[in-house]
């Protein structure tokens, strides 16, 4: 990428700098290590030998997280990864070389049992995580269950009795380390357009379709890379105590990392390291509690769902007090001439019931268009045709070109067609400014890695995500709210940053399902301008579900009636205003006839 | 061929204790779209109760009457419908209108305080249970049915007779299906939600509570831990006949029975656990909705 830029030895350079908090630590490590070894009683100091347990308590409880937490997925089977990665580097280290003094060959069966951890997660997460969290749950704590089962059957992985001596490669400075490496990999992907594209995941997953964010790949990767770590800090584990055995993964110690993420807090790092530090320590301190431990664990973690649910420190993180505002600009166009948009003879029928029947529908571009009728008439189930949330069952959909039928929601929005929903669905945990930035996501190229390395590249695109976000938030009167939780905003600003967050997928349709819901007259009026001034300025195509006459005549184009699915009448705002069709759906039958007079001296009903 | 009968039998048999567990899953799911992670362990204390009952009223635990092998059931199924209310009340209940991953997390909390707390009242250690009369096993046409096994088959086809008929011909059944279809809408018809979640949680205890009765009679031994396998192969059950409906968990019981044995049988033991967890994993593949369940799109 020229935005790189540079030769290779800037890169080098950019890629040591981003990795700047490791390289610091590690010599520190280094040299605590040799105080430790040149110093025997300070390596029998019990709290001493804790600090390693703490380190491989961190890597599981920060990795968790990343599912448990930011994606609001739910696994109870990271023991079952942690001993994959464990056992399979194990039996390499033990068939390894009988010296490894640079530790070579331990990174590399360390990478190997991450690797085939992580290979574990993705024949795990793949089928259960296209369903809802609960599922993941069952299937997690089973393969958990299973792979212990697995283990204790087989007498090369040393069966019950477990697997030792293994090479003794682990200590101090390399769990450490791995820490580094793991709170870093973590708190980039957070920060980066993958980290909110989880988040928007956790938050509601029709809306980040609809967003263009493949929810299921992003489950799917979440996971992956949370048994990957899983399976270093296995790995470390066997590789530190010298010996591994199945008794040690169970579903207790899955039990106690899933606690560590629910008590620090769902989705924050600095929680869930403090949560681990905490919950390792307090059992050696309370040995005489022994027994009580599982009880106190189950109760601690039920009554704080009811007290306090998002955990201890919520999402937030102990350095996310102090955040800095940004300017403002940046433009991104693209420009089509046909139809943007074309239904034809579309129908789909749920059951018996025909809901939209025969629809066709052009959109050119730019195009003001509107799509009336009453209640029940199937207007959102356009929308939803649309969008890919449902398929029709018979006809033809086209978006910008590309036949829709059997394309995800996500891949609809990546066309170009974003949509708002009738019944608000913002992320409703997230700042505005959030969910803005999340709607970015697919205009972004940076790769997961590049958001782990912190590259150039990742950095100036997030860059131009805030700065396009805020411009947005600007747009739609917004910016006061920038960093307000969605929740927290007033209706009429929520169904404002709804268009805000449609906008910034870079649509060049946008569907508007009722924007005017729940307004008042003053606040109708300045959305009518912005819905002029929206096309004017993004250059996109709208089409506006509205049942509010006075807008739908003023700022459309043309019209379309829908009523009980069938398309009774289209043409300009004029002619739909005095068509008898349209009247009698309305108004009823009785009413048209006996006004029919009165209809047509006014020109329309209104 | 009497190799294969045989097998059925038991997968029959095994196969009605986890459709008797299956039904407490599918009927909380159905009203609560909850899992209830708890209900495996409410069956294990079913188990532990009858043990607990027939220890101290018989003496010894082995082999009493009919009459007292009922009262021993009985009490099992009083403790465990007592405990699946309190359960509701105290965990549930209050959390019903939060995220569903909090709720989650209660039962999956309650679920290791009932196993953990269990451990510290009744110790760790598996206990001798048998509470069923032994008599000896006949014969029929070369396969053996055991007596325990003839027992389980009878008593959850019976309770699952019942089961039928509360949900599909009582008011309160009516009123559960209610719920599972639209609780708010329910509820502005003037149906008690409350009652109606308390008396599912109930119902599902009192089932898992024979059915831990039941499943310790057939593998004479209980502890505190027992109920995770059987829970979890009764969920997997639940899922397989399509969550949240009723004939389909009674269904998905009977076929993972079935599956279980015959694979266990034909080839080894030890993977009797996998079959559940590889059906699971089929299931979700192929048809998530489950063999009788209807799949739903969110409304948007």
């Amino acid at each position: 990428m020229s935005l790189l830029g540079g030769s290779a030895l800037q890169r080098t350079g950019k890629a040591v700098r981003s990795w700047l908090p490791f390289f610091v630590a590690v010599p520190f490590l280094v040299l605590i290590e040799k105080e430790i070894a040149q110093n025997p009683a300070l390596r029998l100091e019990y709290a001493f030998q804790n600090i390693n347990h703490i380190g491989i308590a961190i890597i599981l409880a920060v990795s968790l997280n990343l599912v448990n937490g930011l994606t609001g997925q739910f696994s109870i089977g990271h023991a079952g990864f942690m001993a994959v990665g464990g056992y399979v580097s194990a039996v390499l280290l033990m068939h390894g070389p009988p010296e490894d003094p640079y530790r070579i060959f331990f990174i590399i069966s360390m990478l190997a049992g991450a690797t085939a951890a992580a290979a574990a997660g993705w024949i795990v997460g793949k089928p259960s995580l296209r369903l809802r969290g609960d599922y993941l749950a069952i299937v997690t704590l089973g393969f958990g269950e299973i792979i212990r089962v697995i283990i204790e059957n087989t007498p090369f992985f040393g069966g019950a009795i477990g697997l030792s001596p293994i090479p003794h490669r682990a200590d101090f400075a390399w769990i450490w380390a791995m820490v580094i490496i793991t709170i870093l990999v973590a708190k980039r992907l957070r920060d980066s357009t993958h980290g909110r594209a989880f988040l928007s995941v956790r938050e509601d997953e029709v809306a980040a379709e609809a967003m263009g964010i493949d929810t299921t790949g992003y489950k799917v990767r979440a996971f992956v890379i949370s048994a990957f770590f899983a399976g270093v800090a296995g790995a470390l584990s066997g590789a530190f105590e010298g010996n591994l055995a199945p008794q040690s993964f169970t579903f207790v110690r899955s039990f106690e990392v899933v606690a560590m993420v629910v008590l620090g807090g769902m989705g924050s790092i600095t929680g869930s390291t403090i949560a681990a530090a905490v919950l390792t320590i307090l059992p050696e301190y309370l040995r005489a509690l022994a027994n009580l431990r599982m009880v106190i664990y189950s109760v601690a973690l039920i009554a704080l769902m009811l007290l306090r649910p998002r955990g201890l420190l919520g999402t937030r993180e102990v350095w996310d007090y102090w955040r800095k505002r940004r300017a403002v600009k940046r433009e991104r166009k693209r420009e089509l001439t046909e139809a943007l948009i074309d239904v034809r003879k579309a129908s789909i029928r749920f059951g018996g019931l025909t809901a939209v029947s025969d629809f066709s529908l052009q959109v050119r571009p730019r195009e003001l268009v509107a799509l009336i009728g009453p209640n029940g008439a199937g207007k959102t189930t356009v929308f939803n045709l649309l969008t890919g949330v449902y398929s029709p069952s018979e006809g033809e959909i086209q978006v910008l070109g590309r036949d829709t039928r059997g394309l995800s929601p996500h891949a609809i929005a990546h066309l170009g067609c974003a949509r708002t929903f009738q019944n608000i669905r913002l992320f409703r945990e997230l700042s505005a400014f959030d969910n803005v930035r999340i709607a970015c996501h697919h205009l972004t190229h940076e790769s997961m890695a590049a958001a782990v390395r912190h590259g150039a590249l990742a950095a100036q695109e997030e860059k131009w995500v805030a700065e396009r976000s805020d411009e947005l938030l600007g747009i739609m009167g917004l910016s006061s709210r920038r960093d307000e939780l969605a929740k927290n905003l007033p209706y009429g600003e929520q169904r404002r940053l709804e268009i805000a967050r449609a906008l910034a997928t870079g649509p060049q349709v946008l569907l508007l399902d009722e924007p005017a819901a729940g307004t008042n007259t003053k606040e109708k009026g300045e959305l009518m301008a912005l819905i002029r001034s929206i096309r004017d300025r993004f250059g996109v195509a709208i089409v506006l579900i509205e049942h509010d006459m006075k807008l739908v005549m003023g700022v459309s184009e043309r019209i379309l009636v829908l009523d009980h699915g069938v398309t009774i009448a289209q043409g300009l705002p004029r002619e739909i205003q005095s068509n008898p069709k349209v009247i009698e759906a309305y108004l009823g039958e009785k009413y048209a006839k006996e006004h029919a007079a009165q209809i047509a001296a006014a020109g329309g009903p209104r | 061929m009497i190799d294969f009968l045989q097998r059925v039998v038991d997968g029959v048999s095994l196969g009605a204790i986890y459709a008797l567990i299956a039904l407490g899953y599918t009927m909380v799911y159905g009203v609560l779209q909850l899992i209830n992670f708890a209900h495996g362990d409410v069956f294990m204390l079913g188990a532990m109760m009858g043990w607990y009952a027939s220890s101290v009223w018989t003496g010894q635990s082995r082999n009493p009457g009919i009459p007292s092998a009922l009262a021993v059931t009985l009490f099992a199924m009083v403790v465990c419908g007592v405990v699946g209310l309190l359960i509701e009340r105290l965990a549930y209940r209050p959390l019903r209108s939060s995220p569903r991953l909090n709720s989650l997390i209660t039962a999956i909390g309650v679920s290791f305080l009932l196993e953990y707390g269990g451990q510290l009242v009744f110790g760790p250690n598996p206990r001798a249970f048998g509470i069923l009369p032994h008599r000896p096993a006949s014969a029929i046409a070369g396969i053996s049915i055991g007596y325990v096994d003839l027992v389980t088959i009878v008593t959850s086809l019976a309770l699952m007779f019942l089961l039928q008929r509360i949900v599909f011909h009582t008011r309160m059944g009516t009123a559960m299906r209610a719920v599972s279809f639209n609780p708010s809408v329910a509820a502005l018809m003037g149906v008690n939600i409350d009652l109606v979640i308390s008396f599912t949680f109930v119902l599902g205890s009192v089932l898992a509570a024979v059915a831990g009765v039941l499943y310790a009679s057939k593998y004479p031994s209980v502890h505190p831990l027992m109920g995770l396998m059987p829970g979890l192969k009764a969920f997997v059950a639940a899922v397989l006949g399509g969550i949240g409906n009723v004939p389909g968990a009674m269904l998905g019981g009977l076929l993972l029975g079935l599956a279980e044995q015959l694979v266990s049988g034909y080839t080894s033991s030890s993977w009797r656990d996998a079959v559940a967890f590889g059906i699971l994993i089929l299931i979700l593949l192929v048809k998530p909705s489950g063999l009788l369940g209807r799949g739903a799109a969110e409304k948007v």
